[in-house]
């Protein structure tokens, strides 16, 4: 497989590949069997061939292809109608190029509905007031984050995250009302 | 006739010309070379505009002015909504103001990252572990703006999209992608980039005069130390960068703080005798997981930007040499 293929692939998994571009690469790829299992090779097996680690995620992604064609299939077999590239890829599914197809799949899925923006969620709310997923509880986790923040900033790493969250919570854990009386935390004014 | 053919002509061939001189100049520039020059720009550009956060579908509008002059960073950052939270940084010291809250909290950042400080550096190794190409052309914010992506190689970490201001370099957008989809983003709606920003422009919004104003001492101590824990399976290119004891706020219990990273990526895990405040199991908060422990009579904590089955995979995996 040569760069260019490779790249493509990569930008089609994330969902960058132009439509048009995407469309080319499908079509290239049911036509041709050999590329198909080339593909696989690349995404998973070859890396275990090598001795490295196995492609983390891949179970996660081949959990979610096989629900979304079930679904998909359920909303063809409603409508009656059964789409080429569908019925194509259900028998393949137990065969050897079954990550093949299962990633070309989910790729598809992804490119039809993955976003290039966060998707708007039904309740917009502003994170400002939100409250964090923790309870007050969790102080032990709390403390954790606030110094894992810390240090990830000193390798110049998530700034502006960090620093917010950091800030959020530390309005939380520092200014108190109790606090505010403490002459010992209290700076002089400039 | 053939004077204004010549000069048709010689208008196309200086189009022409320019095109092939144009074209050229984005697509001879390395994606590693536009990191850098996005790099030197996040440091050198001075700035104002307004940025959308948006993080667990939840938006954040935030008001930004950053300026630097003669190496000193002077940065002002206000929520738009909520609270309104404002934060001003003169060089190393922030003065944190929350006017719902009368206070203004006072810190000492003594690293150099800015706000906007949080993306990746040529020190990381790509093709390892990540692949960087340039992928189209796209307007951010009314500028022409081209669009980097970061890809990992595996599901151990996430990929980041970035638009990059095409005459400065200065990143325009920037998304934090899990599986395809951006779970983080932080965009400006409108920028404007000049060397012209009055001074006015970085004060405080509110007086201040009657806030009580309080010092953020540091939350914990730390000390640099050698650990006998160590992660027996590190997803590739994860590598401790740094290890550390810490004590942390309100207890007298000491906690080991290894932080690994694969130069991109950070995880951080914390180890400490057993205490029974331990949260167990996975939790999550925007971009970060965490996943907690009980190992051999130690609770570990790994926290961290990286899906959660990073900390899940490096949390159960830490063992005692």
């Amino acid at each position: 497989m040569n760069e260019a293929i490779r790249m493509q692939l990569s930008a089609y998994v994330d969902g960058e590949l132009p439509q048009n571009e995407a469309e080319l690469l499908l079509r290239r790829m049911s036509q041709d069997v050999e590329l198909r299992q080339e593909v696989a090779e690349y995404l998973a097996i070859g890396r275990v061939m090598r001795g490295e680690a196995g492609v983390a995620g891949v179970d996660r992604i081949h959990d979610r292809v096989l629900a979304e064609i079930d679904h998909r299939i359920d909303v063809d077999s409603a409508a009656g109608v059964v789409e080429p590239p569908a019925r194509a890829i259900k028998p393949l599914l137990g065969v050897a190029v079954a990550a093949t197809v299962a990633l070309v799949a989910i790729f598809g899925l992804q490119q039809t509905t993955s976003v290039d923006r966060v998707e708007p969620q039904e309740a917009v709310t502003t994170v400002v007031d939100a409250v964090p997923d923790y309870s007050p509880e969790q102080d032990q986790l709390r403390q954790y984050l606030l110094s894992h923040g810390e240090t990830s900033s000193q390798l110049g790493a998530n700034g502006i995250n960090s620093r917010l969250v950091t800030l959020r919570f530390s309005s939380e854990v520092v200014v108190e009302p109790d606090d505010a009386d403490d002459t010992d935390e209290t700076a002089a004014q400039p | 006739m053939t004077i204004n053919r010549l000069h048709v002509t010689g208008r196309l061939m200086f189009v022409i010309g320019s095109l092939a001189s144009a074209a050229p100049l984005v697509a001879d520039i390395e994606p590693s070379d536009w990191l850098n020059r996005m790099a030197a720009a996040v440091q050198s550009t001075s700035y104002e505009g307004t940025v959308i956060r948006t993080k667990d579908g939840a938006v954040e509008v935030l008001r930004v002015v950053h300026t630097v002059q003669d190496g000193v960073v002077r940065e002002k950052v206000v929520a738009q909504e909520g609270s309104g939270i404002e934060i001003i940084r003169i060089g190393n010291e922030v003065h944190n103001i929350l006017p719902d809250r009368k206070s203004v909290l006072v810190e000492q950042w003594d690293d150099q990252s800015t706000l906007f400080s949080t993306l990746p550096s040529s020190k990381v190794r790509f093709g390892s572990e990540y692949d960087l190409a340039i992928v189209r052309k796209e307007r951010v914010a009314g500028r022409e703006a081209i669009l980097l992506a970061i890809r990992p190689h595996d599901g151990y970490r996430y990929g980041h999209r970035i638009w990059l201001d095409k005459v400065t370099s200065f990143p325009l957008q920037t998304q934090l992608i899990e599986d395809g989809t951006a779970i983080e983003e932080v965009k400006f709606a409108e920028i404007t980039i000049s060397e012209e920003i009055h001074a006015s422009a970085l004060a405080p919004s509110y007086s201040t005069e009657n806030f009580t104003w309080l010092t953020q001492t540091t939350g914990h101590s730390a000390a640099e130390i050698e650990t006998s824990w160590t992660s027996s399976e590190l997803p590739a290119g994860f590598r401790a960068v740094s290890t550390h004891e810490e004590q942390m706020q309100g207890s007298d219990a000491m906690v080991t703080h290894i932080l690994y990273s694969d130069g991109l990526a950070n995880v951080s895990v914390f180890i400490t005798a057993r205490t029974g405040k331990m949260f167990a199991g996975a939790a999550r908060v925007g971009g970060s997981n965490s996943y907690s422990i009980e190992i051999d009579e130690h609770e570990i904590t790994a926290i961290g930007e990286v899906p959660a089955m990073t900390v899940e995979h490096i949390a159960t995996t830490m063992r005692r040499r």
